[in-house]
């Protein structure tokens, strides 16, 4: 044998499974991760108190929520993207050529998936913690809303990028639903195909008005007033945690106690 | 004939054909012009092109080269990319091309299979997907065992569709995700040597709609499901099912209509449980 074939790949050997693997974590977790954290942001529309208890909810996990992070929504997003943009090199687009529905489909799947991914890194860049060392991180979770707004409200091109981003983000999670169920074989004929892309036309569609209505509900925030609800829930918080006794409330933000219109806030 | 537009339909046209002198050199394009006669169809424009032999500028060169078999659409033989879309020459007709494009035919060969001369494409990697899939019904002895199992006329309701595939490649030409392959022979190599490398390359390729298809048509066969499982494990080794990416062109381009993402889903499903049930039964 001159020429004795170079045994396969590891990568090679288990296409299947990894091509499987990869449509799987686009919709667990990734996906289901961003229609929760999209209702929860829309969650903001009902008031700074209720927004602030559903950050504080997730926020309880304390020391382990960077591994819960991590495993759920940072692994399997890298996971997604990298090899999302790896399988992009391995074709040729040509809606040129044969412009059908699906053709074009196709190829905005993956525009939509690359905007995704640039969309997320800047977002975690601009929100999350680890944005900070670079500028950004701008959300504290004790003061979510208003720090979520304010950094919101800072710029038009922001607001756009968030709107871009995020209905980029729900036509890649609503397509991929739907050419999931090709791949995985839930929908098979062609009536039922055609019925499924409804469906998830129709998800899209709601999913899109979720994360345009979080969008807005950050933009009409009133900063100042949200901070004055948040600086009360700390207050109560260290009071309840015993960080602070009776009476000896930090005084330095003393707006707060005058506003005293903020709802859902009883006393101790 | 009936032709509903014939007043507008010119003596002369011109058809423009991308060239190339062999297989690896580069292409160019020659324009020649053709003498309309009523019911011309891209073959007969291609024959009346050669026997010419003379582009219009009344450059002496030499005759086309190009492929065709049955002339009925059922050998796939003759397809190539007609104003830039894939389909067969042989029911091409010229009248309605010159309808939609009264400025000319534009013919160039399949792009995603290597070029052997001309409009003549080198197809083995198609035919090498369907070795891959088992696309056929094995023969299991040559002493008689009697008559096979029957197949329920629902099963050959869905069976008699797939069949009519012609191995004419117009869902892998159309397809995003199925590139091209071509390996050039290395100095000193020998044909045999060549030959190898070659299916070896085609076979970590994309296998392509038609493949995936024929699967599903031999796991439907009561004989040709007693190799189910060995199609399943071809449609997910290597360049398998798992590189589709669900574009759909294949099933809107099929000159035979066959379904066929019903059939990938099918596959898909049909990949689904054997993989869990291979994982759970080693
Ligand atoms: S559905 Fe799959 S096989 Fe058909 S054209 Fe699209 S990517 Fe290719
Ligand atoms: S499935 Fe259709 S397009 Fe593909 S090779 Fe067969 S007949 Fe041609
Ligand atoms: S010659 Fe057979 S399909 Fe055209």
């Amino acid at each position: 044998m001159t020429d004795s074939q170079p045994s396969p790949s590891f990568l090679a050997r288990h296409e299947f499974l990894i091509r499987r693997l990869h449509s799987l974590s686009g919709l667990i977790p990734v996906g289901a991760y961003m229609v929760v954290h999209l209702l929860t942001n829309a969650s903001v529309l009902a008031g700074a108190a209720t927004f602030q208890a559903n950050v504080d909810r997730i926020h309880s996990l304390g020391p382990i929520l960077p591994l819960v992070e991590w495993t759920f929504i940072f692994i399997p997003i890298l996971f997604h993207a990298i090899l999302g943009v790896a399988f992009i090199w391995g074709a040729v687009p040509n809606t040129s050529d044969y412009p059908y529905s699906s053709n074009i489909r196709y190829m905005l799947q993956r525009a939509t998936g690359m905007i995704a991914f640039a969309f997320i890194a800047f977002h975690i860049w601009h929100l999350h913690k680890y944005g900070e060392p670079f500028g950004g991180g701008a959300f504290d979770p004790h003061h979510a809303t208003s720090t979520a707004g304010t950094a919101i409200q800072s710029a038009l091109w922001i607001q756009l990028a968030y709107a871009v981003g995020v209905l980029a983000c729900v036509y890649h999670l609503a397509n991929g639903i739907w050419t999931m169920g090709i791949t995985w074989g839930v929908w098979t004929s062609s009536e039922a195909q055609r019925k499924a892309s409804y469906a998830c036309g129709g998800f899209g569609v709601l999913l899109a008005v979720v994360g345009l209505a979080a969008l807005s509900g950050f933009r009409m925030v009133d900063v100042e007033e949200a901070a004055a609800v948040e600086d009360r829930l700390e207050t109560h918080r260290k009071i309840a945690e015993g960080e602070v006794a009776w009476g000896e409330e930090e005084s330095t933000e003393e707006g707060s106690e005058t506003s005293g219109d903020s709802p859902d806030v009883s006393s101790p | 004939m009936i032709s509903p537009a014939k007043q507008s339909i010119p003596d002369v046209f011109d058809v423009r054909i991308l060239r190339q002198d062999g297989p690896g050199e580069k292409s160019y394009w020659e324009r020649h012009r053709v003498t309309h006669q009523p019911d011309m169809n891209v073959i007969s424009v291609l024959q009346q092109i050669a026997a010419r032999a003379e582009t219009e500028e009344g450059k002496k060169v030499s005759p086309v080269a190009w492929d065709c078999n049955c002339l009925e659409e059922v050998c796939g033989a003759c397809t190539m990319l007609v104003n830039g879309r894939t389909r067969q020459a042989c029911s091409a007709l010229v009248d309605n091309l010159l309808q939609e494009q009264p400025d000319g035919i534009e013919l160039r060969p399949m792009s995603k299979f290597p070029v052997v001369r001309d409009l003549v494409v080198q197809r083995d990697r198609l035919f090498r997907a369907l070795k891959k899939v088992k696309a056929w019904v094995s023969v299991d002895g040559y002493f008689d065992r009697g008559p096979g199992p029957q197949q329920s006329p629902a099963d050959q309701q869905t069976a008699y569709p797939l069949s009519q595939c012609m191995s004419c490649g117009c869902c892998l030409e159309a397809c995003p995700q199925y590139t091209k392959i071509e390996v050039t022979r290395r100095e000193g190599e020998s044909e045999a040597d060549f030959k190898k490398r070659e299916a070896a390359a085609f076979d970590r390729g994309f296998i392509g709609a038609h493949a995936i298809s024929q699967a599903i048509l031999f796991n439907i066969h009561p004989t040709g499901k007693m190799n189910a499982g060995e199609r399943l494990d071809a449609l997910t080794s290597e360049g398998g099912l798992q590189i589709c990416g669900n574009a759909q062109n294949c099933v809107a381009v099929c000159p035979k209509s066959i379904p066929l993402t019903t059939s990938i889903a099918r596959a898909g499903r049909a990949t689904t449980l054997h993989s869990l049930k291979k994982f759970f039964d080693r």
